[in-house]
């Protein structure tokens, strides 16, 4: 048997952790124009942020969104259009790291994250029942 | 001062105290107690994650002081830090408290050679829990992994032990041996979950997991693949079901049937209602499916032959649970609301196979042991009955023949050793039966201990031989 509460609220903390990791190496790179951490941290979030928006099937591992919590906690907080907008945002940091205007769109990478870790640290603290559209959806199709 | 740095420092202030009370508490564990080497590895993670989160308010605080709109985020960041210790917090206590003089050491120290010898799991350990709840439980690891991989990226001297697995015992339980046979149960789900995140993968956990992705694509309609939440509900149902039929067959094909008898000791208190006992729930299958799976590894593997003669009836229990058409396990999700069976059908018809195949893949086969159980069980019964340890002067028994026989004999012959000990009128009293039944499990201990002793005294002879 596992304690589920204890693996539940794990998974908000890895969201919060994978967030805190995106949003600072965005700081530095905003605020001390270094980018040691940024490609890979961002190239991880790009990662998970396509995968979580393709076929649930795929085994793929990545870094977040890939489980229910993690999943459940992106839906609340992002809209599908704020996902898209992160994917393209992310691509032309990613992209063009020197061009003066990216550190704006860096800005708003900071803001999208840190609302999701922001989230991610209140499911932690208040984890929340599986939600009653998912159960009503399986029980329907019983 | 900027504004809001003053609060910013009260509360780094507040964290720090916090993580100087945990390094402080761990290392002051380690030079008052004795503890298994993989308690002592995680201390020492615990000491240099608090030394380096130190360092890391202090680096967080300039931040916020040379650019102040970054105060909520630092803020956010020391949070997040605070919830990983939080989480390492439910876990130090346990640890501490679970020092030699309070567990089953011999019964650990066994589990934990027989761990290593499985398939990908060499120089894993195994760190004991003392927990209030009265449950077994393997606290997941993996994740614990993947968030101390994140804050390694901050505090890159605090790197967590490799398979490190963290097993629960009740406190109560501590002292006890037949009823902390379920720890192998536990330890399967330590397994699973590192042969999950192998590299290279193992070809087995494969299987299981393209399995799964096949009972899923079966058992749901489009509208639910589609759906990114339901999908991955259903998909966490499933492996909940895999890890708990994996984690038996584990613990079956490590320690025998006397696994078995030890659960179903454990369930039995609660009663087998019918409802109950096909009842799927989220987390669990249903006792019949989970017992039913006992009793196929046990007959495949020659085990259930080798008892065949024992009169308990825990034997029959399992027998019954096992007999229960599968046609009549029901899924439920909440109290009333009937989920969907296919799940379960298609679970037992793709995942189970899989399991069965990845459990004797990974485990060495158990036909020596059941030679050996067959060879020494006399002997051992022997011993118990005269109320000594059980011994051999030449080929002492092995741990594995011990375990099973002794459990066999406490379900057989308790009754009749109390009567020849203590006379008729003694044996029908309680207090009797639980001192015998603790004497029985302190042989069965001893004697496991002795025949590990005896086999490194065999293997030192061997390495002397071969050096010479």
């Amino acid at each position: 048997m596992t304690p589920m509460d204890f693996q539940d609220r794990a998974q908000y903390l890895s969201l919060a952790l994978f967030s805190q990791k995106v949003v600072s190496a965005l700081m530095e790179y905003v605020d001390e124009n270094k980018g040691k951490e940024l490609e890979s941290s961002l190239a991880e979030a790009l990662d998970s942020l396509v995968h979580s928006g393709r076929s649930p099937a795929s085994s793929q591992k990545v870094a977040a969104f890939s489980s229910y919590e993690q999943l459940r906690t992106l839906e609340e907080v992002w809209s599908n259009k704020d996902r898209l907008k992160a994917i393209r945002m992310i691509r032309k940091v990613m992209s063009a790291p020197k061009d003066p205007k990216t550190k704006a769109l860096a800005n708003e990478l900071i803001e999208l994250f840190s609302e999701l870790q922001n989230q991610a640290l209140w499911n932690f603290e208040q984890p929340k029942p599986v939600s009653q559209k998912v159960m009503t959806r399986l029980c329907q199709m019983a | 001062m900027p504004d809001g740095l003053g609060a910013l420092l009260h509360d780094a202030a507040v964290l720090h105290r916090f993580v100087d009370f945990i390094e402080e508490y761990c290392k002051e564990q380690e030079r008052s107690q004795t503890y298994i080497d993989a308690s002592g590895l995680f201390f020492r993670y615990v000491e240099a994650l608090a030394s380096g989160i130190k360092q890391e308010l202090t680096k967080e605080i300039t931040r916020a002081s040379r650019f102040p709109k970054r105060l909520e985020a630092v803020r956010r960041n020391m949070l997040t830090l605070k919830y990983f210790l939080r989480l390492l917090h439910e876990l130090i206590k346990p640890a501490a408290d679970a020092h030699t003089l309070t567990i089953p050491a011999p019964l650990i120290d066994l589990a934990s050679q027989q761990l290593q010898r499985v398939d990908g799991m060499k120089n894993a350990q195994i760190v004991i829990l003392l927990a209030p709840e009265f449950m077994y439980f393997q606290r997941p690891h993996s994740e614990i992994k993947v968030e101390a991989r994140f804050v390694a990226s901050f505090i890159p001297n605090a790197l967590f032990p490799p398979k490190l697995g963290f097993i629960e015992l009740p406190y109560s339980q501590g002292p006890n041996f037949f009823t902390n046979l379920a720890i192998y149960h536990e330890i399967g789900h330590f397994v699973y979950e590192e042969l999950s995140h192998s590299n290279p993968r193992n070809c087995h956990i494969t299987d299981v997991e393209s399995s799964t992705m096949r009972c899923l694509k079966r058992a749901l309609n489009k509208e639910a693949t589609k759906d990114p939440e339901s999908y991955a509900f259903a998909k966490k149902i499933i492996e909940s079901w895999t890890q708990e039929i994996f984690c038996d067959l584990f613990a079956i094909r490590l320690v025998g049937p006397a696994f078995s008898f030890a659960l179903i000791e454990m369930l039995g208190m609660l009663g087998f209602s019918k409802k109950e006992t096909i009842r799927f729930s989220s987390s669990h299958p249903s006792s019949a499916c989970r017992f039913a799976e006992h009793l196929n590894m046990l007959r495949t593997d020659s085990w259930w032959e080798a008892i065949a003669d024992i009169k308990a009836d825990q034997k029959a229990i399992l027998e019954n649970l096992a007999g229960i058409p599968r046609t009549s396990y029901a899924l439920y999700l909440d109290d009333n609301d009937l989920g969907l069976h296919s799940l379960v059908t298609e679970f037992l018809d793709i995942v189970v196979p899989a399991i069965r195949n990845l459990v004797r893949n990974i485990t060495p086969s158990p036909r020596p042991a059941v030679n050996r159980f067959k060879k020494a069980r006399s002997n051992i019964e022997n011993c118990l009955w005269c109320g000594v340890v059980p011994y051999a002067t030449t080929n002492p028994p092995d741990p594995v023949s011990i375990i099973n026989a002794a459990f066999c004999f406490y379900l057989t012959s308790l009754p009749a050793v109390i009567d020849r000990f203590e006379g008729t009128e003694a044996a029908r009293k309680i207090e009797t039966h639980s001192l015998w039944t603790k004497r029985l499990e302190m042989w069965t201990m001893k004697s496991v201990e002795d025949s590990q002793i005896q086999e490194r005294l065999k293997d030192v002879g061997d390495k002397y031989k071969n050096d010479s």
